[in-house]
């Protein structure tokens, strides 16, 4: 390993502009002539539209559904059987359907003056009964967010399979409901973006707080009628996505029409009330698990019914039934389950669209999964981590195919929950709990696993049925004449270190200072096509694109090397920067004057294509590679207020060969703090008339520094067979198990109060509603 | 509109301002010093944090107009100052950033907490930090980055 390259945690490049302020994110930016936008939105979760009045004599700067001529609505379908897809309309036009829809455009100089623009404008509406309730929409009595489905489902889909055996040799059964409440995704920024029409290039270009440039260029194109070569997409500095900066929103294909029509560049900042009530929303699972084991804790059977509230929209280009398609086939986890049903409804709602937030679908599945273990646990008096252990697919076991047919490559989760388990020292814990608090709380000790499938390759998108599938990744490299380096990736680093990481790959191959090299991505004028980063596949494709992009380079620097060299081409190595053959080196710089400089000094036979290469990649087999974690944590909780404090939080994870561990660590506690968000903190609640509770972070609780842990975290390290250096995705998995295991600490803390509270965030009034629903309970018997 | 005089980053700036326009607004698209950043626009994030009159404070909630006189520095102003540079280093020391958005506000408290508690221990550092968000790093190495700096000045 060189101090540079894969397994460095080399300090990041990108840092120095952060710390002084000199960061250029899309709200930053001021452009010639800029107007800005401000939305008329429904206060209403289901109405329909009867009148819009414009303020008289404004009327050229105020603009409604109708205005917007040869803007089609979104429209994002699933090749799944039976999904039924639903049109977003860049504006409302004769009905809304859920409170923060965008009604009317405004134009100002400023936000401010749109905004005073906005308040004058007056839309008649007619109210219609909401849809609120996830399971009140699958009632046949259910009001319609799409009248002309004849139900509230978008999509049902089924994994059969046999429980009669589990069922008749099952010691116990265990049947438990569990919800994951609706939230928001929250980046420190919030969507961004300024239009603008550039006569020159005769192209849309937009700048845009996004993830995936190249996906939004194909829905902006397709949306607003525009041919690809018309719209360029460029990605600056992003504060963040999570998954929010995935997909296109309706006041993107607003702003674009709008500048293209006054020729202005316009501009977009959605404030945080705006992310709040209006920007898509995510998790909002239901769960209704029964388990079959036997009188040792071994799981013979799972049977699932998963419901999802999908809001009121499919979103593009993900859908809004990718988190329930997911969600059946991720329940059975890093466990090994002879036999597995899943029945999973993605159901509408008159609620903003739900989209896939980090750890998709999984952070859900495995607060179900990972709580039933616990129940079984519990109920069998067993030690928790045991009964994972003695679930879990064996080392010995891989490669390995589970129930629901994914396929994992290589590892050991049961010595992830060993380590985790001496980590947080579970005898020490169980002594603790005996002897009581001084304080009278009450401690509690939770485990949660999790495989976490990344870099899902062609055919497991394909199998999902999403219209946007991932084919082969692309990257490019180029030698600049002074020996320098050029990496252009089309996915987008939004903090996740990429303009550092990719230059580690590069040095791996070619030796060449990190220093000195420059990763271009986020516009999809400069760099290959990409779907973009999400789905924590970001190092695995575009790394390994990278890294083979630069062995072609290699090949050719060496020929060239060798030629100056007077020596046989196989007789040189590339290493630190330079070709080295027996009786000599030459730096890169020498390769690079020569070949853009000088080529009369290169070999008759040079390979034309030159020290600038593009190189394609695709894992094989394609199916996504499993990083694996278990996370334990101990809490303490105040039975009289309901209040919950992580003492000791632990992780143990396993993410392959690691291109810099100090970013990966990074990944895993941005990770773990967000899912102790969703266990504890995060909601974003509605009224039965589907009004938004939680506008401000008054409202909606985000974890601050006083309610996250220090973490203690060791890697382990399983390279995949598969992938370039062994590399796993990774990014994501963080946020997956700590609902799970915050909510099993809980139930372990509550246990002597007969409480159990499977639904979050497990707030102070759940903890305390629970136990006065216990003591009450008790009272009664 | 209400004339304000403040010292802005050592220079004088002397501007007609709206009642309505908060400080960040007047720094950021008046003034164009963006390393300011607008995380809620509600004074909870502390992404705007910069310091008015020596104390930390969020500019999304405080008036241009009400600010005249004030000597206000962003993160723009501190290239001189030794406990800035030390932090800097030390934020990427230990990977105390990722999207870099609230990064700007993170480094104005945190220069407070060094140069006003430097005996603090983290469970303070934390208390202290408790009004900037993160959505990124999980506070982990922003804590770390904040306690090596206090270790390194006490020496």
């Amino acid at each position: 390993m060189s101090e540079w390259g894969i397994g460095a945690s080399l300090p990041r490049k990108e840092d120095h502009r952060f710390l002084h302020g000199r960061g250029n994110y899309v709200g930053d930016m001021r452009l010639s002539g800029m107007k800005e936008l401000a939305f008329v939105r429904s206060p209403y979760a289901h109405a329909r539209i009867t009148a819009v009045h414009k303020p008289e004599g404004k009327e050229h700067l105020v603009f409604a559904a109708a205005d917007l001529v040869g803007v089609k609505p979104m429209r994002a379908p699933s090749n799944l059987p039976g999904y039924k897809a639903s049109d977003f309309p860049a504006l409302a036009g004769e009905r809304t359907r859920f409170v923060g829809e965008t009604v009317v455009a405004c134009i100002g100089d400023t936000r401010a003056e749109a905004e005073d623009l906005a308040q004058e404008v007056i839309v008649d509406y007619e109210e219609l009964a909401p849809v609120v309730d996830m399971l009140e929409a699958r009632k046949p009595e259910s009001p319609l967010v799409h009248e002309q489905w004849g139900d509230n489902i978008a999509l049902e889909t089924f994994l059969d399979g046999d429980m009669t055996e589990a069922a008749e040799k099952a010691a116990i059964t265990i049947t438990r409901e569990f919800r994951m409440a609706r939230q928001a995704m929250v980046p420190m920024e919030a969507r961004a973006l300024i239009a603008e029409w550039d006569n020159r290039s005769d192209q849309l270009i937009v700048h845009h707080s996004t993830q995936v440039p190249h996906l939004i260029r194909n829905g902006l194109a397709e949306f607003l009628g525009l041919e690809q070569r018309q719209v360029r997409v460029i990605a600056p500095d992003v504060g963040g996505g999570f998954g929010l900066k995935t997909y296109v929103e309706p006041e993107e294909l607003v702003a674009c029409f709008l500048a293209r029509k006054f020729g202005k560049p316009m501009k977009w900042i959605e404030d945080r009330r705006e992310h709040l009530i209006a920007d898509a929303n995510c998790r909002e699972h239901h769960y209704l698990i029964t388990a079959y084991a036997t009188d040792d804790g071994k799981i013979l059977g799972f049977d699932a019914e998963v419901t999802v509230d999908a809001g009121a929209y499919s979103i593009y280009p993900f859908t809004n039934c990718l988190e329930a398609a997911m969600a059946g086939g991720n329940l059975p986890g890093p466990y090994d389950i002879p036999a597995y049903r899943a029945r999973t409804f993605t159901m509408v709602s008159n609620k903003p669209p739900l989209v896939p937030y980090r750890g998709v679908a999984r952070a859900g599945v495995c607060f179900a999964t990972d709580m039933t273990i616990d129940a079984v646990a519990r109920e069998l008096g067993l030690e928790p981590h045991e009964v994972r252990i003695r679930n879990m697919v064996k080392p010995e076991q891989m490669p390995y195919t589970n129930v629901a047919k994914k396929s994992f490559e290589s590892g050991d989760s049961p010595a992830a929950v060993r380590r985790a388990a001496g980590m947080i020292d579970v005898a020490a814990v169980r002594a603790r709990q005996k002897a009581g608090e001084p304080d009278g709380r009450l401690i509690g000790l939770g485990f949660g696993s999790y495989t976490e499938q990344s870099a899902h390759g062609t055919s497991v998108f394909a199998s999902w049925g999403v219209q946007m599938t991932p084919g082969f990744e692309q990257a490019g490299v180029k030698l600049t004449p002074d020996g320098g380096l050029e990496i252009r990736i089309g996915v987008q680093s939004h903090g996740q270190g990429m303009e550092t990481t990719f230059c580690q790959v590069a040095n791996t191959v070619l030796g060449i200072d990190p220093a000195k090299m420059t990763v271009i991505h986020g516009d999809t004028g400069q760099t290959p096509y990409s779907t973009g980063t999400y789905a924590s596949r970001s190092m695995v494709m575009a790394g390994g694109a990278t890294s083979r992009a630069c062995r072609i380079l290699a090949e050719r620097m060496a020929k060239i090397g060798a030629h100056l060299l007077q020596c046989d081409e196989a007789d040189v190595e590339i290493r630190d920067g330079k070709v080295i053959g027996p009786g000599g080196e030459v730096p890169m710089s020498e390769i690079g004057r020569v070949w853009y400089l000088n080529p009369e000094e290169l070999p008759s036979d040079v390979e034309m294509g030159g020290v600038e290469a593009v190189e394609g990649y695709r894992p094989d087999p394609d199916h996504g590679t499993f990083s694996y974690s278990t996370h334990a944590a101990v809490i303490a909780l105040d039975p009289d207020l309901g209040t919950v404090e992580v003492l000791d939080y632990v992780v143990v994870e396993d993410c392959g060969t690691m291109v810099n561990p100090m970013v990966v660590s990074g990944q895993c506690f941005g990770g773990a703090a967000q899912g102790i968000g969703t266990a504890l903190f995060e909601e974003s609640p509605y009224d039965d008339q589907g009004q938004p509770l939680a506008s401000t972070f008054a409202d909606y609780m985000m974890p601050g520094p006083t309610e996250i842990p220090n973490f203690r975290l060791e890697h382990m390290i399983t390279p995949s067979p598969h992938t370039e250096h062994g590399i796993k995705g990774m990014g994501e998995g963080g946020t997956i198990p700590a609902p799970a295991l915050i909510g099993n600490a809980i139930n372990d803390a509550l246990r002597a109060t007969g409480a159990e509270i499977n639904q979050t965030p497990i707030s102070p009034r759940r903890i305390r509603a629970a136990i006065m629903a216990a003591s009450n309970k008790e009272a009664a018997e | 509109m209400t004339q304000i005089t403040i010292t802005l980053n050592g220079e004088t700036v002397s501007a007609d301002v709206e009642p309505r326009t908060s400080l960040a607004d007047f720094i950021r698209d008046d003034q164009r010093l963006t390393g300011t950043h607008l995380g809620c626009e509600h004074g909870v994030c502390g992404a705007c944090t910069i310091m008015i009159d020596g104390v930390p404070q969020r500019s999304c909630i405080a008036f241009a107009a009400t600010c005249d006189g004030s000597v206000v520095r962003t993160i723009e102003d501190f290239d001189d100052d030794d406990v800035m540079a030390d932090l800097r280093d030390a934020f990427t020391a230990h990977h105390g950033l990722q999207c870099g958005y609230c990064t700007p506000g993170m480094l104005a408290t945190a220069r407070d907490i060094v140069t006003r508690l430097p005996e603090a221990n983290e469970k303070r550092v934390r208390l202290e930090l408790s009004g900037n968000l993160c959505r990124c790093t999980g506070y982990v190495g922003i804590v770390n980055a904040i306690l090596a700096v206090l270790d390194k000045r006490r020496g």
